[in-house]
């Protein structure tokens, strides 16, 4: 039993001096990144190899001497959980990369934009996608990358069939109908994920195909109103009516694509990473994209999604200037094309910089419909205060609605909750 | 000895024995299955009676239907529509055409085909009649015999018998498994082209089987809508052969109570064995699978097609090692730690009287109470305090003590177990109070000790939540929080999560196997005085 | 129990203070840190504010939510420790037979611990998926079913799922636990009552039960907390949803405060937990150990 002990104490004591000490002038960064795809580990963490042999950290500290990066992938399970902590012990991160910034302003703990990102830099980011990120007269964040979603459908299946892609309500409970009836129910006509991660994308396919959404014109939230319930109520009874994959709660877009890619579900609504998961996933199927359905009379609205780039305050730091300055070095490295244009077609994503436009549809010439879809694109009010109590709300709401709620009472209660 | 009573309860259970085959035979001559065949169905959606689609699929269908004709089969066409009229207000309709004929197969209609099955039905009715032989062998000349006093050669016969009627019995639903198989999902896999190999030898096999081979290259078209209805007769052979089956027992063993209560606590262990590995299973055969099989849709295989050992050294090349060793180092310097300081805390409590020692294990008990969830802000406010963020040694301190409660607990239930006799004759001799622990009671609670070494280390090692937020670096991760890297935003990458799991999960299981014997025997002495 | 031999006041405490050192550091501290939140205001991004008394504890009992996740709770504790307890005494009773292959049972009976939570519950989420579970498959492969079946179409019967990965991870722990009361009892005890014509049940409830009462406390005490505490299960398999139906106390103040971003109450109710939990387990607890007294 001794010799145990003494054999841990000293494993213990030998790998205790793995760790090298930094360097006391540098300056060095805390980031995290998000998880995004298989590669995202390999591309940015030091020791990785998905960056031509090597990764974001070690060419970064090659190409910019005296900073330091002490860069973090995160999956975006933990991550809330992970920066939440740090920053309740005012510890955050320096650079933190997420899906939404507004939660961390009334604190006051960002930093503005034009403390850190270069002139150049700044005119390069898509102006639609920072007019978002504009509140109180001041840029907050930056654009990540972006991802559009669109109608997918398996044109073999609604060939047999015999129908076409639908583009109303309407037609699309036709088009339910008529898959249903012709293959008994053994393929799922419509992908609805209402899932406790992705709630509020779903509400936005429907109440934006319906004329309501988020907020009014004014930009206040009207969560209630009689375009959303309807929107909602519609979603609902496809489910009730046997048109969708069987238990949407708990379903996710995982699942989904899933099930698109063995040929088991006609149509669902999804991000253009699919071609690629589909194929990843060895699915042969054959699928093209179309508009969301909407209502009758109303337009269809392309819904985006789009993730940030964020710096935080850190009043400690002994030379503030140096470390905006390495914030904003660490900007331009990242989104200078020879980098950014690997790591956004990597993970099949869509670039939120001119720059990096041209070198993608070089690569990809179907990334150009996708660039013109994006334009076009809604977007979730993230850079509202409450969004993130919203996003779940809604969630919560279609979640009820599912189990037999009344769906106009239960938004009428989260309005009031939010804006009351 | 020779009672003539037991030559009387012998030939009772022979006859009985005799029925039982008899019945069963009877029952295999009944009607098992009755089959649909000759179904062919063909839809047509957005198709209308009498319009140009609808002229065409009916013509199709007719050619089919002239041909089966033609081959002496009786078939007839049922035509369904399906109509619905669509938001705008248009009309839809869905045609449907069916052909279908009937027939019914017994057990016995299995003998001579060549359906693996068919091969399982020889053997059954080979052993029963191995059986009845062997029980008449085995009673000739000793059916008067107690059978504690039976020769060699009379226990040999006898337990054959049972053997032989007891593989009959389970060959039963072995039997009809594989005709599920080979009718229900291996029929419909080829129809769909889902799995092509080793198609022509299958459906000829079927094609014996239905039509004595006269169908040849149509059998697939033919068999395409096989519907199969089953009658009990299953259930009641199996009961017929049960009857069989206890006359068996009764007369090997002379009474069939106990043999029962062993059979049933092996098939208890069985179950519960299966249901413990069935996780296991699936981890396995998913882990060496490509990630295009990990989405097996159409439930075609039971084990990968081909076995992916690449996943091995994919999951070697982003990391796992690195983290199994991070793993290893925590729990071991977590479980070393939670022993030294457990082990003086449980002996004061096991042998000293001091005030407070009840409200010391109460507190002991209440430090559990919290999930580490919950905790988290304080347990990074402390490690930013002692510098201890993003390293081994916060892990490695933090769950030493979220783990000092059970090991104090179980080590002080050991220790009071243990008499102090020695320890006192060890310190008359010169011993201090230390060294009568280390050199005497340590010894002997060897077996406790290693209990709440092993409990600490699982819990160590399986420790996720405050991981994630206290270790920063990719180099210092366990192997729990490893293992998220492979389900990310895009994809969850199944195979490499379970093949990184089942590594993770066996170092512990080898060392949970070797000491499996102090395991038992320390939790003994633990939970006397628990 | 005293060794006899003179030992100074203060000795016992020298003893214990490394343990108490541990915990009092690492456990009590982040504790302490725990209810001096509860009572502080929380921001969205969880910066710490100033006192506010008793608002957290206010607003945590007005969740909509509270009353349906103490129930999910209470039956969630009841029906794994319950089922887990009589499920590992069964076993536990039939490992301890001597037969073949007894020791290969038990090791296999150990694999369930030793794999973590998070990835238990991600098994059993991938064996139950409706579309290409592996349930349905190895069901279908064997012709018992003849379509796929929707193993989770209701939140009520996801969350019986949820108890029974529960119940599969705790099953073992209490199994040892009773094996190891059972390894303890005389041989010669049962065969005097076989003399006195004791049957089966009369055997266990008069040899069985109370020799291995000990051992099933601590199992039940530790198994009470470690599974209202339980956070991986329900979070892997259904994160609560629909709408917090199937959401445990611990599951549904990580959502409140991670999710929805409402840190304040996720706090009370983790205070307002520990002190049920307190209150159970002592009540539990004091109520054996006077039975054992008794004895």
């Amino acid at each position: 039993m001794k010799k145990l002990f003494a054999l841990f104490l000293i494993v213990a004591l030998v790998l205790c001096m793995v760790p090298a000490a930094f360097a006391a002038d540098d300056v060095t960064l805390d980031v995290i990144i998000c998880q995004y795809g298989p590669n995202t580990n390999e591309w940015f963490e030091r020791g990785g190899k998905g960056m031509d042999g090597s990764n974001f950290v070690e060419k970064f500290e090659a190409a910019n001497p005296g900073i330091k990066l002490n860069l973090e992938v995160v999956s975006w399970n933990d991550v809330h959980q992970v920066v939440d902590t740090r920053i309740a012990n005012g510890n955050a991160p320096d650079i933190l990369n997420l899906d939404t910034f507004s939660e961390f302003l009334p604190d006051g703990l960002l930093l503005p934009v034009k403390d850190y990102c270069p002139d150049e830099l700044f005119n390069d980011f898509f102006p639609a996608f920072m007019q978002d990120f504009l509140v109180d007269g001041e840029y907050w964040a930056v654009p990540d990358l972006a991802s559009a979603r669109a109608l997918y459908y398996n044109v073999d299946i609604l060939e047999e069939v015999g129908i076409e892609v639908p583009t109303t309500w309407a037609e699309l409970r036709d088009a339910c109908q008529a898959i249903i009836d012709f293959y008994d129910g053994e393929i799922y006509p419509w992908g609805i994920d209402m899932t406790t991660d992705e709630g509020q994308a779903a509400f936005a396919y429907y109440t934006w195909g319906n004329g309501g959404g988020f907020t009014d014109e004014n930009g206040a939230w009207a969560l209630n109103s009689d375009e959303n319930v309807e929107a909602i109520e519609y979603a609902i009874s496809l489910v009730n009516d046997g048109y969708t994959n069987p238990n949407p709660a708990t379903q996710t877009r995982y699942d989904l694509q899933d099930m698109f890619a063995a040929g088991k579900l006609a149509m669902m609504i999804g991000p253009n990473q699919i071609p690629t998961y589909v194929k990843d996933k060895g699915g042969e199927i054959n699928m093209a994209t179309a508009s969301l359905p909407a209502n009758e009379g109303k337009t269809s609205a392309s819904v985006g999604v789009k993730d940030v780039m964020m710096a935080f305050k850190d009043d400690s730091a002994p030379d503030q200037a140096a470390r905006n300055e390495a914030i904003g070095k660490f900007m331009q490295f990242f989104y200078d094309p020879a980098n950014y244009v690997g790591w956004v077609s990597m993970e099949d994503f869509l670039p939120a910089v001119n720059s990096a436009v041209e070198a993608l549809v070089e690569a990809n010439p179907s990334f150009e419909a996708w660039l013109n879809v994006l334009a076009t694109c809604k977007f979730y009010p993230t850079s509202m205060a409450e969004w993130a109590q919203v996003r779940q709300g809604v969630t919560t709401v279609e979640q009820n609605a599912l189990t037999g709620a009344d769906v106009r009472a239960e938004l009428d209660a989260l309005q009031a909750e939010i804006a009351g | 000895m020779r009672y003539p009573e037991v030559r009387r309860q012998n030939r009772r259970m022979l006859l009985l024995l005799i029925l039982g085959l008899i019945l069963t035979l009877v029952l295999m001559s009944l009607p098992l299955y009755s089959f649909d065949v000759g179904v062919y169905t063909k839809k047509s959606g957005n198709t209308f009676v009498g319009d140009e689609k609808y002229q065409a699929v009916r013509a199709e269908v007719e050619a089919v239907a002239e041909e089966y004709r033609s081959q002496g089969f009786d078939v007839e066409i049922r035509e369904d529509v399906l109509e619905r009229v669509n938001s705008k207000g248009n009309t839809t309709s869905l045609v449907t055409f069916t052909i279908s004929e009937r027939y019914s197969r017994s057990f016995l209609s299995f003998l001579g085909k060549k359906l693996p099955s068919s091969t399982v039905l020889v053997f059954m009715v080979s052993l029963m009649g191995a059986a009845l032989v062997f029980s008449i062998a085995g009673l000739a000349g000793t059916d008067d015999l107690v059978p504690r006093y039976l020769n060699r050669k009379g226990r040999l016969l006898r337990n054959l018998a049972v053997t032989a009627l007891l593989l009959a019995l389970l060959l039963v639903p072995v039997f009809m498994l594989m005709n599920n198989v080979i009718f229900s999902r291996r029929l419909s896999l080829y129809n769909a082209d889902l799995i092509t190999e080793g198609k022509e030898a299958f459906f000829s096999m079927l094609d014996h089987f239905f039509f004595d081979g006269r169908m040849g290259e149509n059998v697939g078209d033919v068999l395409g809508g096989l519907k199969i209805q089953r009658s009990p007769m299953a259930w009641l052979l199996l009961l017929t052969l049960f009857i069989s089956l206890t006359a068996a027992i009764c007369i090997r063993y002379g009474e069939i109570k106990s043999s029962l209560l062993r059979g049933a606590l092996y098939v208890f262990v069985v179950i519960v064995c299966v249901v413990t590995l069935y996780p296991y299973y699936v981890m396995t055969i998913t882990a060496f699978r490509s990630n295009a099989e990990t989405l097996d849709m159409y439930f075609l295989h039971m084990a990968p097609t081909r076995w992916v050992w690449s996943n091995l050294t994919d999951i070697v090349q982003r990391g796992v090692p690195r983290y199994l060793m991070n793993s290893i180092f925590v729990a071991g310097g977590a479980t070393a730690l939670a022993m030294l300081c457990g082990i003086p805390a449980a002996y004061a409590m096991a042998r000293m009287n001091f005030v407070g020692k009840k409200a010391f294990l109460g507190f002991v008990i209440m430090s559990q109470m919290f999930s580490p969830v919950v905790l988290l802000i304080g347990i990074s406010q402390l490690m930013n305090t002692l510098h201890l963020n993003n390293t081994l040694w916060g892990l490695m301190l933090i769950n030493a003590a979220f783990n000092q409660a059970f090991a104090i607990w179980l080590l002080r239930g050991t220790f009071v177990s243990i008499s102090s006799e020695m320890e006192q004759a060890a310190m008359i001799d010169g011993c201090g109070t230390v060294g009568a622990l280390t050199k005497v009671l340590i010894p002997m609670a060897a077996p406790g000790i290693v209990t709440a070494l092993i409990f600490v280390f699982i819990n160590a090692w399986n420790e996720y939540t405050i991981a994630t937020v206290l270790i920063s670096t990719a180099q210092n991760r366990p192997i729990t929080v490893g293992i998220t890297q492979f389900s990310s935003f895009n994809m969850i990458e199944w195979q490499y999560m379970f093949a990184a799991s089942l590594l993770a999960t066996i170092p512990v299981v080898i060392l949970f196997m070797s000491i499996e014997k102090h395991l038992t025997a320390g939790l003994t002495s633990g939970g006397v005085k628990g | 129990m005293n060794t006899g031999l003179n030992r100074t006041k203060w000795e016992p405490y020298v003893w214990l203070l490394p343990s108490l050192l541990l915990i009092a550091i690492f456990v009590v501290f982040p504790i302490l840190i725990v209810f001096k939140l509860s009572f502080s205001e929380i921001s969205k991004a969880g910066v710490i504010g100033g006192f506010i008394g008793f608002d957290n504890y206010v607003e945590a009992v007005h969740l909509p939510a509270f009353k349906t996740v103490m129930l999910n709770t209470m039956w969630w504790v009841l029906s794994v420790v319950i089922l887990s307890t009589v499920l590992g005494f069964i076993i536990a009773l039939v490992l301890n037979q001597k037969f073949r292959g007894r020791k290969i049972a038990r090791s296999i009976l150990v694999f369930p611990w030793a794999t973590s939570l998070v990835i238990q519950a991600s098994v059993w989420n991938y064996i139950i998926k409706a579309e290409y579970g592996n349930l349905n498959n190895v069901l279908l492969n064997l012709g018992i079913i003849q379509q796929a079946v929707n193993w989770r179409s209701s939140y009520q019967i996801e969350f019986v799922w949820e108890c029974w990965v529960g119940i599969f991870v705790t099953v073992p722990f209490v199994t040892f636990c009773v094996l190891s009361g059972l390894q303890s009892i005389d041989g010669s005890l049962y065969e005097a009552a076989t003399m006195d014509g004791a049957g089966f049940w009369n055997k266990l409830r008069h040899i069985t039960l109370p020799m291995v009462r000990p051992s099933l406390t601590v199992s039940t005490v530790l198994n009470i907390i470690y599974v209202f505490n339980s956070f991986p299960i329900v979070y892997t398999m259904t994160k609560g949803a629909p709408a917090h139906k199937t959401d445990t106390m611990i599951t549904y103040l990580y959502m409140l405060s991670f999710y929805e971003r409402r840190k304040g109450p996720a706090t009370a109710l983790s205070v307002i937990g520990f002190l049920i939990l307190c209150v159970c387990a002592g009540i539990y607890m004091v109520s054996v150990m006077r039975k054992e007294e008794e004895l």
